[in-house]
């Protein structure tokens, strides 16, 4: 159990899927205006990983790999898979949230097509496969990778909202302030780097 | 249509694997014989991967070893999933993550052409970001480093990763030693602002304090797994 | 835009006329892709520590966007609308393993250094981007040279940000010693010059696209951000 704290953990603030490794910038930046929409974005980044994290580890090592059910050496359809599952699962998880519940679906639901194409998800996925996560170390990184993703974005939000008072050299405004913002937010980031998640 | 697909990527991960497998060996064995670089008569750099493999063959007696310091054979070797039963193919990933008492682990036997002998052995550690590693050359006394070569998953390109960019970094390791003169094991540390003791002690790299004392960690632990057959040998 | 008002009409030539000149030339400017459309942001900050690497990725990224903008519009009358982000993205998947196993083949060391950032090129959005916006209505020729001058876009983009971090941050260029302070650089600036680390961290990737939006849009006046 502490194992799988400590890479939660990890996945949330050390290793930040936005701030450290800078996946899914081009909906982070894109939704990133107000913290309403951001909120929105942020949880369904968190469930998508938190729902796609396990089943692409059931793919890779079960369907894929050479110690699997077809003991043949598939990676090179890994890719394919992986985007395969991501897109179906966002269909799929668009269809349920609609059906059972019309107030999730009318906060997050614009924002679910949008996470197909965020390569937090499908960074996270590869980023299991080579750091050789086993079924529930998966799941945790998964879902500490969501949260800390989700903090990038409300904590970007929040500053974008304010800095529209400020006076900005125009052709700063907008994109290009984005950029530095979340260039000092890494900073403040990196300084979390030392840390030991074990000691928690 | 991903049938279609399916098939053409099997017929091209097919066609080019045997590059791939080429390429992850000869990979192997430069950074194996990265250790002994300043041994080496061609520089390592300007051989061809034939050549490599040539050294290989030719300079070096490939060995498996478990931590009692006991040789393990090959066929056994070659049951934990590795090719041939051959020290190079050992995956000190896999065999990091297994308790002590299960560890394989690989030493190189190395006759440099002017016949002076190494043993090359390998370390495995946690950097900053991800996994580091190692290849240590001792020479004939197990006990003097004679050459190291690191690497890395992923560290931060010139920070973290000067340990496997900066020849620099990796020379200071030249001639520092495992043993103090008691025979008391001191391995090799690297010390933040300079190092003080010049047997035991190397400079670190500025503002790679994590990734350096990841490899103090790893010479401290992954030395001392050596230690038996280290005995054995000495006698 | 210019692309938008082209139709999608029937073309039997490989015309090379001023029309499709400005399909090359106009993502390397008024329409780049990392600039002003904001696509393909993830992998230009991941990849650009190194030259070598944001060279390889620049040709990986024309490649794959070349061709998937091809494939798909030779598709795109026979593309069911309910499937075709599936459809696209198993094109796009295909074309980019293909990519990993000739680079593997081809360059290991390059191949290591990039470890997933190759396969996020799935999801680098300017591929996307382009198949929906342009190759789903246009014909095969031009989807092809729009897909090379939006490649060619973003790789301008990478090598500037690349050329930028690896001298400051490592005083090298292509590995090969630039400027330092010793005497195995090229040039030794002595004792009162350090490599700048900081620009090989992910934070200074931020700050040197975010100067670069700046520049562009004090040099070209309309694509200031007005809200």
């Amino acid at each position: 159990m502490g194992e799988l704290a400590n890479i939660f953990i990890k996945s949330a603030f050390i290793e930040n899927l936005a701030l450290a490794y800078f996946l899914g910038m081009c909906s982070y930046l894109a939704v990133s205006k107000t913290v309403k929409t951001a909120f929105g974005l942020g949880l369904a980044v968190i469930f998508v990983l938190g729902i796609t994290m396990p089943i692409n580890w059931i793919i890779n090592n079960v369907l894929l790999s050479e110690t699997g059910i077809f003991g043949l050496d598939l990676t090179f359809l890994r890719l394919i898979l992986f985007i395969a599952v991501i897109a179906s699962m966002v269909q799929l998880v668009e269809m349920v949230v609609e059906k059972t519940s019309p107030a999730l679906y009318n906060s997050l639901g614009i924002f679910l097509p949008l996470i197909t194409v965020n390569c937090a998800i499908l960074g996270g996925s590869l980023f299991m496969v080579s750091k050789e996560y086993n079924f529930s170390e998966s799941i945790a990184f998964g879902l500490g990778g969501g949260f800390g993703w989700f903090l990038a974005i409300i904590a970007i939000a929040a500053i974008r909202e304010k800095i529209q008072y400020s006076a900005v050299p125009p052709p700063l405004r907008g994109l290009g302030m984005a950029f530095i913002l979340t260039g000092l937010m890494g900073m403040a980031f990196m300084s979390l780097m030392g840390i030991d998640p074990g000691a928690f | 249509m991903t049938a279609i697909v399916a098939i053409l990527l099997a017929f091209l991960y097919n066609g080019l694997k045997p590059i791939h497998d080429l390429n992850e060996a000869n990979y192997n064995k430069r950074a194996i014989l990265g250790a002994v670089a300043g041994q080496l008569s061609t520089p390592l750099g300007d051989m061809s991967d034939e050549q490599v493999s040539d050294v290989f063959t030719n300079n070096i007696k490939q060995k498996v070893v478990d931590l009692d310091g006991q040789m393990v054979d090959a066929s056994a070797v070659e049951a934990l999933g590795y090719k041939g039963g051959q020290a190079e193919n050992i995956d000190m990933k896999k065999e990091k993550k297994k308790a002590d008492a299960d560890k394989v682990l690989p030493v190189f036997e190395f006759t440099s052409d002017d016949g002076k002998q190494f043993y090359i052995v390998q370390v495995r550690g946690n950097g900053l970001w991800d996994e580091i590693w190692g290849n240590i050359a001792l020479e004939k006394d197990l006990n003097t480093i004679a050459g190291v070569s690191f690497d890395h998953q992923a560290e931060t390109p010139g920070l973290g990763a000067e340990i496997k960019d900066n020849p620099a970094f990796q020379s200071q390791f030249i001639g520092k030693k495992l043993y103090d003169s008691n025979g008391d094991y001191k391995s090799v540390f690297v010390r933040k602002g300079g190092a003080k003791d010049p047997v035991h002690e190397v400079d670190g790299i500025s503002g790679a304090t994590i990734t350096a004392d990841g490899v103090t960690e790893m010479m401290d632990r992954g030395m001392k797994y050596y230690e038996k057959f280290f005995n054995s040998i000495k006698g | 835009m210019a692309e938008t008002t082209a139709v999608a009409k029937k073309e039997s030539t490989f015309a090379f006329g001023k029309k499709e000149r400005k399909l090359l030339t106009d993502p390397l400017n008024d329409n780049n892709p990392i600039t002003v459309q904001v696509l393909g942001i993830c992998s230009a900050l991941a990849v650009t520590t190194l030259m070598n690497k944001a060279l390889v990725m620049s040709i990986a990224v024309v490649f794959v966007l070349a061709f998937s903008n091809l494939i798909t519009s030779l598709l795109r009358t026979q593309i069911p609308k309910q499937v075709r982000m599936i459809v696209q993205l198993v094109i796009i998947a295909t074309l980019v393993t293909v990519v990993e196993l000739v680079l593997k083949a081809l360059d290991y060391q390059t191949y290591k250094d990039l470890s997933v950032f190759i396969g996020l090129i799935i999801t680098n959005c300017i591929i996307m981007g382009r198949l929906e916006a342009f190759a789903m209505a246009n014909s095969p020729w031009k989807s092809f040279l729009d897909g090379i001058g939006n490649g060619l876009g973003y790789g301008i983009i990478l090598i500037i940000i690349a050329t930028i971090r690896e001298v400051f941050g490592k005083g090298t260029f292509f590995n090969y010693p630039l400027i330092g302070n010793n005497s195995d650089f090229l040039i030794n600036l002595g004792s009162w010059y350090l490599p700048n680390n900081l620009m090989v961290l992910f934070p200074s990737a931020m700050f040197v696209i975010g100067v670069l939006i700046w520049i562009h849009r004090a040099w070209n006046k309309d694509l200031i951000d007005v809200s």
